[in-house]
């Protein structure tokens, strides 16, 4: 009993829907992959959805302490987000440069990535210090706790976004431009550009809704 | 140096959770030792510890859910006890006592039981179904199972290090936050479920993605088994489900490390917030629970009544619809806290509709059943105890879905019968068929269906006796979680109770010595075809066990019950002989990077608890280690000679032969 | 299993049909170029007092949600094409959730709040 047995058989279309495409069969390793990276990318993106319901819950709850429109300053957002949507665009042409081998070009567009991620957490932790040495702190009120948790997820996944940079260079350094090196390289470059979309909802919501007087 | 940790969080002054500790650690300590002198060592860590079959991950899902099981059950017994002589009195378990039981009892039950028993076997039945060697990421899916293990090691570490937490198994704030519960037992909680979390959802993404990437040729979308739509519904609701509770419960360690004010009384934190982001959780995950055992009943009910599903594309499309209207009920669990008219009659109505397609996959059942030769084995046994019991919890859980009814009856005794209603008749067993249906097809030989009858029957009648009293006693006003009551009519009720958590029991033992007496005699119950149901889908079609790369050659697949039309085939065409091409097999080579890193995360999980920070730090910097050294490895395949593809499958090959043409003699 | 070969009609997300790198590169220099646009308009409408005012939660929401797409479609790739459908079905999976759980919290919340008296009158106090 040859389970390859070829034989014309009635069982193909059992509901008579008429043409049936047969599925080829398992997908290459790099969209099933990607594939799975970018249902990770949905599942982040539904963690920070929490972290925006509760910003817009607490968001009025100041507890007497400042407003948003008291403690943002648009000029920084405005800096940070054309870093990030800098890098954005050059963690692109890092990718094309992987995908034709081009390791010159690669690790110019990857360090100018490291660098503008690295500026936007800097000026983001300035933010930050500047906040808790005012005594505005997370724990001074309800709103201030929803800014800094959602802020600073993003932050922590730009962080984290930073590590994996490296480790991605480091690796190309190493390995050179092998299949699964490649893979890795495109999981990266999804999740650096989706941090970016988030960042565009983070700087709308809380600096620009939340800043406007 | 050691944070909050010192000789004080050993309980010395309370004797149940420090002997439970020693009897459990002394037996671990033999079995180590056992393992070690015995030199099942290599095998165990080559084989299982670093394996990265599905197979092989899956049994070790569905053994540590049994372990566990065992955990949840005495917690359950020890309440069941205090209930029944509590009566005028404190009885034996003093309240700080009682609320960690039973705050334990239902995370286990709920995290470490039904999630690893549900999760184990789509890992070890849908790869096979798709007709595919492995699951997408095999590496990934030990990291996963080993990180839930690590949460259910914390949580079991609780009873003997410091306290559990006293909060019921969703620890609302304000109790769970620091001005009420200063001590460890919350973070014990929150952190192990952040972990295990992790692991879920990592088996989440493992699993959609193996449905909707890595099918065979020719299993087109329905053409696939129930049991894998299902498996697709469940984990699409865990990888947009599961982020929402690593929010809420991230929230929720913020407010208690760092002094944040999501969920506090002061500084206009907000409680409320807390019970909507823990439901948006809550709800779809008793859906991730229950799909998978809805897919187990169809493929059970269809081979067992030797005809397809009825109704197999609407049972598709109820699947899906449950998947997205899983997702707007969730105020249904708090309409007591003031939402208003308007919001309840939405969330109500919505509540309603989700049993529509419920209602559907029932029926379908039961046409499916409708003049087909049924043969009652065990899991048969339980398919149709689950159907009868199931649909006495559905209704009650529609009874609750009422805004009014529920006004009445929130927090009371009968919602606990509700939920235990659904989840033991509909999770528990909906995963018991599957393991005694599928324990041929993992081991090679079947379970001893006497004893398996016995426990069905203990087990089903004993379910009645315990939570019959339940609704009974929530009608009379009894409210969940009373360590002690003074009311004369709920007494008998409770005794019942306790009667029925006996024959309980008595159903789990029959359930062990099933196990035992089945590997005593497992040459007399060997099942050398791989068939050993008559089955209709592709796990039949390879040798039980089957080899490490499932199908010697991509099965062909060409419309639904791909291996009963293939039996079909075989004997109408008087089986042509002829031998099959033989290719090289690449596989996944194992990996320890699973177990080093849930290794890391466990320290790191201690350390968190205990306010460790040096070594929050030393686990963290371990746990990337582990990765970059993974990501550096030059080869993560090896290739299994087509000569030995050839040696293996012909073996099997003869066997099945002769069954077919025996049964195309009859 | 090779990495290059496309069986079938299928794309991995960010992947982009074959096209030549001057291509490739353009399509991010004309995404970089929008987004700019788009970041620039929301901060001058908020920042301006030339609009009608109540107008401007309303522009902002509109014009983050442009540039979402704008991202999707030049840096993610995401398009409407059969070899997408998958990624797309996903994306709308992940999308209505957010929407529910963000649009549900408000609603729910928004009611609770206006039935409920503050918590620290119904709680009891610390032990
Ligand atoms: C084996 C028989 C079982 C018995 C006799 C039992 C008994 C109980 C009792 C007495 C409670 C606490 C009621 C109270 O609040 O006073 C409880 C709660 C609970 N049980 Fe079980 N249980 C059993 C099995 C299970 C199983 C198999 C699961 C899940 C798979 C489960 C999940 C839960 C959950 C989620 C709670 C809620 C905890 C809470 O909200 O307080 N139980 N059970
Ligand atoms: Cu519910």
């Amino acid at each position: 009993m040859s389970m390859t047995a070829a034989v014309g058989d009635a069982h193909a279309d059992p509901h008579h829907i008429g043409l049936v495409v047969e599925h080829p069969g398992p997908a290459p390793k790099r969209i099933v992959t990607a594939y799975g990276f970018w249902v990770f990318l949905l599942s982040d993106i539904v963690m920070f959805s929490c972290f925006f319901a509760a910003y817009a819950v607490l968001v009025s709850q100041t507890a007497g302490g400042p407003k948003g429109s008291e403690i943002f300053e648009q000029r920084n957002v405005a800096i940070e987000t054309v870093c990030l949507l800098l890098s954005s665009f050059t963690c692109g042409m890092a990718s094309i440069a992987a995908d034709v081998r081009n390791r010159f070009w690669f690790y110019l567009g990857m360090a100018v990535t490291c660098v503008l991620g690295l500026i936007f957490l800097a000026i983001e932790f300035r933010e930050f210090a500047d906040l808790v040495a005012r005594g505005y702190g997370p724990s001074r009120s309800a709103f201030l706790t929803a800014f800094f948790s959602l802020v600073g997820c993003h932050g922590l996944h730009v962080s984290a976004g930073v590590l994996w940079l490296l480790t991605m260079m480091a690796q190309v350094f190493a390995k050179g431009f092998r299949a699964d090196v490649l893979r890795r390289m495109m999981c990266f470059a999804l999740f650096w550009h989706a941090l970016d979309i988030i960042w565009v909802g983070v700087f709308s919501v809380v600096y620009l809704l939340g800043g406007g007087s | 140096m050691l944070g909050k940790l010192d000789w004080s969080a050993i309980p010395f002054d309370q004797p149940i959770p420090l002997i439970a500790g020693a009897v459990v650690l002394v037996a671990i300590l033999a079995v180590l030792i056992w393992v070690v002198v015995k030199g099942h060592l290599p095998y165990l860590w080559n084989e299982w510890i670093t394996s990265v079959d599905h197979k092989r991950i899956g049994v070790m899902y569905i053994l540590l859910a049994s372990v566990m099981l065992l955990r949840g059950g005495s917690d359950a017994i020890m309440m069941r006890i205090q209930q029944a002589i509590a009566y005028q009195s404190q009885g034996y378990l003093p309240p700080e006592h009682y609320n960690q039981i039973f705050s334990a009892h239902g995370t286990i039950m709920i995290f470490f039981v039904a999630m690893p028993f549900v999760i184990g076997l789509m890992n070890l039945v849908v790869p096979l179904q798709l007709g595919v060697r492995d699951v997408a990421f095999p590496t990934l899916n030990s990291v996963g199972f080993w990180l839930t293990a690590t949460g259910a090691l914390l949580v079991n570490l609780s009873l003997v290090i410091g306290e559990f937490a006293r909060t019921g198994w969703l620890a609302f704030p304000p109790l769970s936050e620091l001005s009420y519960s200063p001590g460890v037992g919350v973070d014990y909680y929150a952190w192990s479920l952040q972990i295990s979390g992790v692991g879920t959802l990592v088996a989440g993404i493992n699993l959609v993605t193996t449905v909707l990437k890595l099918r065979t040729r020719g299993m087109n979308y329905l053409r696939m088994p129930m049991f894998c739509w299902t498996t697709l519904a469940s984990n699409l609701l865990i990888v947009a489900a599961f982020p929402i509770l690593t929010a809420t419960l991230a929230m929720l360690l913020l407010d208690r490390y760092l002094g944040f004010h999501f969920f506090t009384n002061e500084a206009g934190g907000n409680v409320m917030m807390f019970m909507n982001l823990i439901w948006a959780w809550g709800h779809p995950e008793v859906y991730i629970l229950v799909l998978p055992a809805f897919g187990i009943f169809s493929e059970v009910v269809s081979t067992f009544s030797g005809k397809a599903l009825f109704g197999y594309r609407s049972m598709v499309l109820a699947t899906m619809a449950i998947c997205v209207i899983s997702f707007m009920v969730w105020l249904h669990h708090f309409f007591t806290m003031g939402a208003g008219p308007d919001v309840n009659a939405i969330f109500g109505i919505a509540s309603m509709i989700i049993a529509v397609p419920t209602g559907v996959k029932i029926y379908n059942w039961l046409f499916t059943m409708y003049g087909g030769r049924i043969r009652f084995a065990t899991p048969m046994l339980w398919a149709v105890g689950f159907m009868v019991t199931f649909i006495i919890g559905g209704l009650t859980g529609v009874l609750v879905a009422v805004p009014p009814a529920d006004f009445m009856l929130h927090n009371s005794m009968f919602l606990v019968a509700h939920f235990h209603n659904v989840i033991i008749g509909g999770v528990l067993f909906g995963a018991f068929a599957g393991f005694e249906y599928w324990f041929p097809k993992a081991f090679g030989f079947r379970l001893d269906e006497r004893w398996g009858k016995l426990a069905f029957w203990f087990t089903f009648t004993g379910f009645y006796v315990t939570f019959v009293p339940l609704y009974v006693a929530g009608m009379l006003g009894m409210t969940r979680r009373m360590q002690h009551y003074d009311v004369a009519e709920w007494r008998p009720w409770m005794i019942v109770a306790a009667v029925g958590m006996a024959m309980l029991s008595i159903g789990v033992i029959c359930q062990i010595m099933q196990l035992v007496v089945s590997i005593r005699n497992r040459e007399a119950l060997r099942d050398r075809t791989g068939d050993p149901w008559d089955g209709r889908s592709l796990e039949w079609a390879t040798s039980s066990p089957p080899p490490v790369f499932n199908f010697a050659f991509d099965p062909d697949v060409r419309g639904e019950d791909v291996y009963w039309n293939m039996k079909v085939r075989a004997r109408q065409q008087s089986l042509e002989h002829e031998e099959p091409e033989y290719h090289d097999i690449e596989m996944p080579r194992n990996s320890p990077t699973g177990f080093v890193c849930a290794f890391f995360a466990t320290i790191m999980g201690f350390a968190l608890i205990w306010h460790i920070w040096w070594m929050v730090i030393l686990g963290g910097i371990g746990a990337f280690a582990t990765f970059v050294v993974f990501a550096w490895r030059d080869h993560d395949e090896y290739v299994i000679p087509a000569a030995e593809v050839a040696a293996i499958d012909r073996v099997n090959l003869e066997e099945r032969r002769s069954l077919v043409s025996m049964a195309g003699a009859v | 299993m090779s990495d290059q070969a496309h069986i079938g009609h299928d794309l991995a997300p960010g992947d982009e049909e074959q096209h030549d790198v001057g291509t490739r590169i353009l399509g991010y220099v004309v995404g970089l170029v929008l987004a700019l646009l788009l970041t620039a308009t929301s901060f001058f409408i908020a920042g301006t007092d030339l609009v009608w005012q109540p107008s401007i939660p309303v522009a902002l929401i509109v014009l983050a949600i442009a540039q979402m797409g704008v991202h999707l479609v030049f840096f993610l790739h995401i398009t409407t094409g059969p070899d997408n459908t998958n990624n797309v079905l996903a994306l709308a999976f992940g999308l209505l959730v957010v929407f529910l759980v963000v649009g549900g919290t408000v609603w729910i919340m928004a009611h609770l709040n206006a039935n409920m008296p503050p918590m620290d009158q119904i709680m009891p106090k610390p032990m």
